[in-house]
Formats: C-alpha cells, sequence, structure tokens
C-alpha cells in the first residue's frame, strides 16, 4: 500500500516541472529537444509526409496504367517510382509512424514522464529524417532505386544495377533501420521497466503488450536486412561474391535474408495498428474489451509463427516440396491468432452499445477491408494457388487490403482520436466523414478489382501492356477510383489541418475513455504528469502532486523504474535533458554514409573514427562522482538513484541490443550453412590460410578474450586497466589474421570468412572503448564503491564477444577439418 | 522460472524445432539422405521424424507442467502451451508423408 504525498498547488508544481522537462523556444530547442511527446509527433509528421510523397508516386504508376501502352513514364522513371512507392511505404511511412506512436502514447499510458533513452529517441528522428532526405534527393536527382523494394540480387547486383541507384536503397534505408532498432530498444525498455508503481505486467493496456510484441520483433526482424543490405553493399563496392552464383554465392540467399524481416514486417505494422483497435474500440462501444487473456496470447502467438512463414514469397523459386509444406502450413496456421483478435473485437462491439463517431467509422473500414486481405492471405498461403497468382496484379492486390487495411485504416482512426491529446483542440465537423468514404469507395474501387486483373493474368510492375481487352477496363476502374481515394486521403489531411488552426479548445477526456493518457492536461506538457500514478488516484489528485515523486525539486528529470513483472518500484532513474549530441551524432553517421555512397572509401574509416569520437561524448552525463542518498518517492516509499543500482534501464537496453545482434550473428551463421550446403560452386577452392599461422593467432585472440572476461569480472572493473591494452592487442591479431586470409573477391566462403572477422574486430574495438570508459569512470569518482558506472555493461558486452568469436572460430576450424 | 519464459517456453520450442528440422531436411537434400535405408523409412524421413516426434514430446510436457490456475498470468502461460504444441504438429507434420527432396519450379 502507497500512501498520497500531501497535496500542493499544481500550478506551481507545473511551473516547477516545465522549467526541467522543457526545452529553450526556437531553434536551439528544436535542434536539441530530446522530449518524446515533440519526438513522437515529429515522427508521425515525417512519416505523414512521406506518405504523402509516395501516395502522389502511386497516382502516377496509376496514370500510366490506365490506358495499354501509356506514355506517361517512360521504363526507367516507372521502374524508379514504383520501387520508391513501396520503399517509401514500408521503410520511410509504416515503421516510423507506429515508432512515433509508440513514443508519444508509451510513457503517457504507462505513467511516465519521458521513454527510456530520451536522447536514443532523438537520435533516431535525426537518422530517420537525414536517411530519408538522402533518399528522397536520389528521386528528385533521378537516380533513385528502381530494383523493386525487395532489392532481389542479380537485378540489383554491379553488373545488372550499375549506377548508385541501388546504393541509395542499401545504404539509405540501412540508416533509417537505425532510428527502427533504437526505437525498439527504446520502447521495450521503457514497457518494461517505466510502468506505473503496481501496474504488473499481466495488467498493462493492450496497446503496451501490442508494442512490446512490435518491439521484440523488430530488435529480431531487422538484423537479417541489415545483414542483407552490408553484405549486398559490400559485394556491389569490393566485389566480395555473396550472391554471385559463379563464385560460390547464390541470389536465393538475399531472398531468404530479406523475407526473413520482410514477413515479420507485415506483422511489425500490424500489431500497433491492432493495439490501438484494442484501445479505440471498447471506448467507441461504451464497455471493456473482451478476452484480454486471448488477446494477450493472440499477440505472443503472432510473434512468434511470423517468423515461421518468410519461405511462402519463394514458393516458386524451385523449393522442395516438403519445405513448402511446412511454410503453407504455418501461412495458413497464423490465421488463428488473427482471427482470435477478430472475434475478440466483434464481440466487443456485439457486447457494447456502438456509437458510430468518426474513429468508428474508420475501424468499420479496417474490418470490412482487413477480414477481405487476409483471406485472401490463407488463398496464397496454399501452394498451387500461389503458383498460379504468384507476381502478378493479385498479390499487389492482396498486400494492400492487408496493408491499408491492417495499418491505414486503424492509423487514420488512431489520428483522429487522439488528436484531442495531441492538440488540445476538437474536430472540426464536416470534412472527416466524407474523406473516411472517399478513401473506402476509392480503396475498394481500386484493389478490388485488381484481384480479377491478377487472375486475368497480369503481372506486377509492368509499365505498358498490350491491348488486351480484359486488362483494359479493370486498369481504367483501378485507376479511377485511386484517384478518388487519393482525393479523400486529401480531404483527411486537410480536416487534421483545419482541427490544429481552427479546433475549438476541448474538454479534459472527450472520448470517457479509462486509460491513464487522458488524465495529462491537453495538450500534454512537457513532464506529462505532475506525479507519477498509482492504483486508484484521479487526474486531479495526480496533477496537485499526490502520487510518487511530485514536481522536480532537485532540479532534474527524475522518473521511477519499476521490476519488469510486478511493477514493484525499484529506483529513481535521472534522465538526460536536452541535448545536441543526438543531432550531431545522426549529421556524422549520415556524412560516413554519403562517404560510402559516392564511393570515397579511403575516407570512410575516418567517418567511422569521427562516429566513434561523437558517440565517446555520449558517456559525459551518465553517473555521479558522490554517493546520493535514496529519494522519498512518497511517504516511507524511499527508492535509491539509477548511480548505485546494477540493473538500471542501460543494462536493460543491452540485453536488448545484444539480442538484435545475437540474431545479426545468428544470419550470419545461416548464410555460412545456407551457402555451403545448397549454393552452387562449393565446395570452395583449396584455402591458402597458413593453418598453423592462423590457428596460433586465433588461440591467442580466444585467449585474450578470455582474460578479458575474467578482468571484466574484477570488482568495480579494476581489470580495465589490464584489460584493455589486451584488448588492443586482441585488435592487433585480428590484424594479423586479416593479413593470412584468402582473397575475399575468390569465393563465397572466403568474403564471409573475412566479414565475420570484421564483425570479430569491431566487437573487440567496442569492448576495449568499454574498457577505457571503465578507466575513465574509475579515475573521475563516477565508478567506485556503491557505483557501478559501465561496469556491468562492458561485461555483459565482453562475454558476448568472446562468445560470438569462439563460435567463428570454431566454424572455420571445422570448414577447414571437414 | 520467471512468469515471461515459461510463457515463451512453448512458442520458443516451436521455433527451435522449425528451424532444426527445416535444417535438417536441407542438410539431408544436399547429401543424399533419402538414399540411405534407416530402421524406418529412409535415413532423411527417419531423421525427421524422430526430430519432430522429440519436439511434439516436449511441447506437450511443457503443456502438461503449465499451471493449473484461472488468472490471467496462468491462462497466458497455459496458452503459451498450447501454442507451442498446435504449431509444433500442424506446422511440422509434413515429415510424416511427402517425399522429401522433389520439387517444381
Amino acid at each position: 500500500m502507497i500512501t498520497p504525498n500531501p497535496p500542493q498547488r499544481a500550478l506551481r508544481l507545473h511551473r516547477e516541472l516545465d522549467r526541467v522537462w522543457g526545452r529553450p523556444a526556437g531553434w536551439r530547442g528544436i535542434l536539441t529537444s530530446v522530449n518524446h511527446s515533440e519526438l513522437g509527433l515529429r515522427f508521425m509528421v515525417t512519416a505523414f509526409v512521406f506518405f504523402a510523397i509516395a501516395g502522389c508516386l502511386a497516382m502516377l504508376i496509376r496514370a500510366q496504367l490506365a490506358t495499354p501502352g501509356g506514355a506517361f513514364l517512360d521504363t526507367a522513371l516507372y521502374n524508379q517510382f514504383f520501387t520508391m512507392h513501396g520503399s517509401l511505404m514500408m521503410f520511410l511511412f509504416a515503421i516510423p509512424m507506429l515508432e512515433g506512436l509508440g513514443m508519444y502514447l508509451l510513457p503517457k499510458m504507462l505513467g511516465s514522464r519521458d521513454l527510456a533513452f530520451p536522447r536514443l529517441s532523438a537520435l533516431g528522428w535525426w537518422c530517420y529524417l537525414f536517411g530519408g532526405l538522402i533518399i528522397l534527393s536520389a528521386l528528385v536527382a533521378g537516380v533513385a532505386p528502381d530494383g523493386g523494394w525487395f532489392m532481389y540480387t542479380p537485378l540489383s547486383s554491379k553488373t545488372y544495377s550499375p549506377g548508385i541507384n541501388a546504393d541509395v536503397w542499401l545504404l539509405g534505408v540501412t540508416f533509417v533501420e537505425i532510428s527502427a532498432l533504437a526505437a525498439a530498444v527504446e520502447i521495450t525498455v521503457t514497457i518494461l521497466r517505466m510502468r506505473a508503481p503496481r501496474m504488473k505486467l499481466t495488467e498493462m493496456p493492450l496497446f503496451a503488450w501490442y508494442m512490446l510484441g512490435t518491439s521484440a520483433m523488430m530488435l529480431v526482424g531487422f538484423p537479417p536486412l541489415i545483414l542483407a543490405s552490408m553484405l549486398l553493399e559490400i559485394e556491389r563496392a569490393f566485389d566480395w561474391p555473396f550472391f554471385d552464383v559463379t563464385r560460390g554465392g547464390d541470389p536465393l540467399l538475399w531472398q531468404h535474408l530479406f523475407w526473413l524481416f520482410g514477413h515479420p514486417e507485415v506483422y511489425i505494422i500490424f500489431l500497433p495498428a491492432a493495439g490501438a483497435i484494442s484501445t479505440i474500440l471498447p471506448v467507441m462501444c461504451r464497455t471493456k474489451i473482451m478476452g484480454y487473456g486471448a488477446i494477450v496470447a493472440a499477440v505472443l502467438g503472432l510473434v512468434f509463427l511470423s517468423f515461421g512463414l518468410w519461405v511462402h514469397h519463394m514458393f516458386t523459386v524451385g523449393i522442395p516440396h516438403m519445405a513448402l509444406a511446412f511454410f503453407s502450413a504455418a501461412s495458413a496456421l497464423v490465421a488463428v491468432p488473427t482471427a482470435v483478435q477478430i472475434f475478440a473485437w466483434i464481440g466487443t462491439i456485439w457486447q457494447g452499445r456502438p456509437e458510430m463517431r468518426l474513429p468508428m467509422l474508420h475501424l468499420m473500414g479496417f474490418f470490412s477491408t482487413f477480414v477481405m486481405g487476409g483471406l485472401t492471405g490463407v488463398m496464397l498461403a496454399i501452394v498451387p494457388f500461389n503458383w498460379q497468382a504468384h507476381d502478378t496484379a493479385f498479390v499487389t492486390a492482396h498486400l494492400h487490403y492487408v496493408l491499408i487495411g491492417g495499418f491505414v485504416f486503424p492509423m487514420m482512426a488512431a489520428a483522429v482520436y487522439w488528436m484531442p491529446l495531441f492538440t488540445g483542440r476538437a474536430a472540426v465537423r464536416g470534412l472527416g466523414p466524407t474523406a473516411f468514404w472517399l478513401i473506402l469507395i476509392g480503396f475498394h474501387g481500386t484493389f478490388f478489382i485488381m484481384h480479377l486483373t491478377g487472375l486475368l493474368g497480369m503481372p506486377r510492375r509492368i509499365d505498358v501492356y498490350p491491348d488486351n481487352s480484359e486488362w483494359i477496363w479493370t486498369n481504367l476502374v483501378s485507376s479511377f477510383f485511386g484517384f478518388v481515394m487519393a482525393a479523400g486521403f486529401a480531404l483527411f489531411a486537410l480536416d487534421l489541418l483545419l482541427q490544429i488552426l481552427f479546433g475549438e479548445r476541448t474538454r479534459r477526456d472527450p472520448w470517457q475513455a479509462d486509460t491513464l493518457e487522458w488524465a495529462m492536461p491537453m495538450p500534454a506538457p512537457s513532464y506529462n504528469i505532475a506525479s507519477l500514478p498509482f492504483p486508484g488516484q484521479s487526474a486531479l489528485q495526480l496533477a496537485r502532486g499526490e502520487g510518487l515523486l511530485p514536481g522536480a525539486p532537485r532540479g532534474r528529470r527524475e522518473t521511477l523504474v519499476v521490476d519488469a513483472i510486478s511493477g514493484a518500484p525499484r529506483h529513481i532513474a535521472v534522465l538526460p535533458g536536452n541535448s545536441a549530441l543526438p543531432i550531431v551524432t545522426a549529421a556524422v553517421i549520415g556524412g560516413f554514409v554519403l562517404l560510402m555512397l559516392f564511393g570515397f572509401y579511403p575516407l570512410a574509416p575516418f567517418g567511422l573514427a569521427a562516429i566513434g569520437v561523437t558517440v565517446w561524448q555520449w558517456h559525459k552525463f551518465m553517473g555521479s562522482q558522490s554517493d546520493e542518498p535514496p529519494i522519498e518517492a512518497a511517504p516511507g516509499v524511499s527508492l535509491p538513484v539509477n548511480h548505485s543500482v546494477p540493473d538500471g534501464l542501460a543494462r536493460t537496453g543491452l540485453t536488448c541490443l545484444l539480442i538484435a545482434n545475437g540474431t545479426f550473428f545468428t544470419c550470419y551463421l545461416f548464410a555460412v550453412g545456407f551457402l555451403s550446403v545448397i549454393a552452387p560452386g562449393w565446395p570452395a577452392p583449396e584455402s591458402t590460410i597458413g593453418t598453423l599461422p592462423a590457428g596460433t593467432l586465433a588461440a591467442v585472440l580466444i585467449l585474450i578474450l578470455i582474460a578479458a572476461s575474467g578482468l571484466a569480472r574484477f570488482p568495480l572493473a579494476t581489470g580495465s586497466t589490464v584489460a584493455l591494452p589486451l584488448l588492443l592487442l586482441g585488435l592487433g591479431v585480428t590484424g594479423g589474421l586479416a593479413m593470412l586470409l584468402d582473397d575475399p573477391t575468390r569465393h563465397a566462403r572466403d568474403a564471409l570468412r573475412a566479414a565475420g572477422l570484421g564483425y570479430v574486430a569491431l566487437h573487440c574495438a567496442i569492448a576495449a572503448l568499454f574498457a577505457l570508459l571503465c578507466l575513465v569512470q574509475r579515475r573521475d569518482g563516477r565508478l567506485a564503491e556503491g557505483r557501478v558506472a559501465a561496469w556491468p555493461i562492458w561485461r555483459a558486452w565482453q562475454d558476448f564477444t568472446l562468445a560470438t568469436t569462439l563460435i567463428l572460430v570454431l566454424l572455420i576450424a571445422a570448414q577447414e577439418i571437414l | 522460472m520467471s512468469w515471461p519464459l515459461r510463457a515463451l517456453l512453448g512458442p520458443t520450442l516451436w521455433a527451435v524445432a522449425f528451424a532444426v528440422i527445416y535444417a535438417a531436411h536441407g542438410i539431408g537434400c544436399a547429401r543424399g539422405w533419402p538414399a540411405y535405408q534407416a530402421p524406418v523409412g529412409d535415413l532423411h524421413h527417419f531423421t525427421m521424424i524422430l526430430l519432430w516426434l522429440l519436439a511434439v514430446g516436449a511441447a506437450s510436457a511443457i503443456l502438461w507442467r503449465a499451471p493449473r490456475g484461472n488468472d490471467t498470468s496462468d491462462r497466458i502461460i497455459r496458452a503459451g502451451g498450447w501454442i507451442g504444441l498446435a504449431a509444433t504438429i500442424l506446422t511440422l507434420f509434413p515429415v510424416l508423408g511427402l517425399t522429401s527432396c522433389g520439387a517444381t519450379g
């Protein structure tokens, strides 16, 4: 039982908190803000801009296809436009939009003041913006990617795509993915560790469950694509033949890695939208959600099963029947947890009193669209049908039903539902329903008929088609309704703009919802709530500081960290304030990307060094040079500050990062296994690496890493003094091993070994940086008795480096012996 | 074992079984296992069926040991067990019947 704090004057608390959590006005504030509300909104607005650009490209595509032999676009431009339409929608609209919504809402719904790593949120947004601008600049310059949004090799190899078009995609998208991984770490840690006190994991809002599933999937789903992009970029830049079938590579490796990301991506996009539905629908129906436990189980099922479907995108490449059957069965099975949610939502509508307000209209649009997309998905999961419909307009229609039905309609519902919270203003009546009907009619008019176009045999991605009477009218109908849908989206955007500019001030909680975000003032202030809630407190009590940690009496950004499962208060986290480091770091990373893009490879190491120097600056805020007494968050609830606890937010964040990193490494092992078992051109040519010198150096490297792992266990990182030179020696040993390797351009096996050695060298370098950090922190007093600083982080990283290096060395040894 | 780990145990077992059997299928086809005789059928089918039965047994054991309580956390653990068992049976049952390495395309 927690005793409330004594009430205080709400206005005084507001001023005190805003002084600490707010940001300076003007450009300085814009460039340095790390506030989750502002960054969440920036993500959503930027994503909407990219949606509008990608939508315009779609209209150009429809204009071209309205008649056979269309002369509106030439083939080269058409290829760029359909590639950019898909890439912008998937990477620069859908993912950032869901990240933005999660970033904005989660701390408010969970009763926290910010996300776990505010500077990481800002870094993510700047990386997204800069990466997006690089890709858009390529479009303007006429050198945009043109190999389709899934960039299949060998079309995207240097031989068949000699310009920089493919490099823009590989480097630009990877740059943007930094923001996705940053958001995934951020969201996972926030949900697990920054809930309101006593909010158990099994009692948190369903939106948080969905976002937890999403962020976990992003941690595991994005590394395969990052690996694939890096391998293809290295192949294009340095001729290492990972995908070149004449030298032991295989284009199917790209397809496997891409779809290992690509299929879970569909669920990564769908889950947050489903979270929004599960939040909004009960409010619109004046009831509680039906089947909370069943929905959580369905999320759990989707998170796992969605990783067992990727091969259904590759049913026609000549895979053995049994493997086809595995993936066909998994693809059909995934419909079950999706159906569980649909029935829970229908049950919720049935038990409630639905009110057909604007968010509910969009939810009805979701039901009528997504269920049809799901059914055509089950059709495509069946192998014989898939063979018939593969690469036809039927697949284009199916994916739009799933993505617009499963993401865009729920996001529109979410936008109109949470706009009062974003802006503090009520909707302007009139335009919203008109926009909805135009979008719904336009969408089904465009894509329902497209199923038929596909069944009549029209392939995807062709810019002209023969004067075939069966295809002419269906394409014309799709193009006509495509423009109707575009008009609807324009009207929707205008409606939101009018609400921002002219909407009347709205009262608090206009929908009479019961989730915590509506307990905030509207629009939500920089600090969210004046005191952190525990069960049974009203919005007024929280505003008067009767919850935990009222105000900001110590003049710094403090919030509560809880136990991941029970929600019991554990310690107080002191979060960093506004900083220019995120934008500077993103700019330096962007500089490195541009060096690679324009082929200035000799300068790239300087770019990497600059990134290292910039990232090094991030530690300066962390830690404390003196012992701090526990803070009384509420009468009788005294909690330590994060500087003195070993299981702080950074440790949880590193665990997430290591899960993503481990997935990356596992995908690398998959690549080695796949090529050596399946690819033609194996066994590889005789290896010329000297067994004795290479074996000796590898053994020395392993011994160094074992010693470093042991030293990292010395109390208070006292071993860092010895570990640092040892790790630098280890780096030198990796350099020696690199000299012994076979020419990586000779065969895929040699290229994979070189790539693996690069991975080990990078990890040794980062381990050395962590050891150096511990050394510095010991010298300046931030690492001392009772103050753990970076020590747990170094230890975990050191162990991970040892484990992956050991696996790699054993793998190469096995290749040599067998 | 903590609550989330217990809830994740069933689906994790399925993920591991799916990956291992898919890998065994690829390696077996590449190395010509269908040509070797085994106690039941050929070596390829025998290996995969054995792995599958082990996985089904392990998934059943996880479900058997799931808590019987009726609060949300217990029900989610049980649901995780059912997901693991159902997915292991339904996605991998093709090991029983189909030709292992024949392809069309």
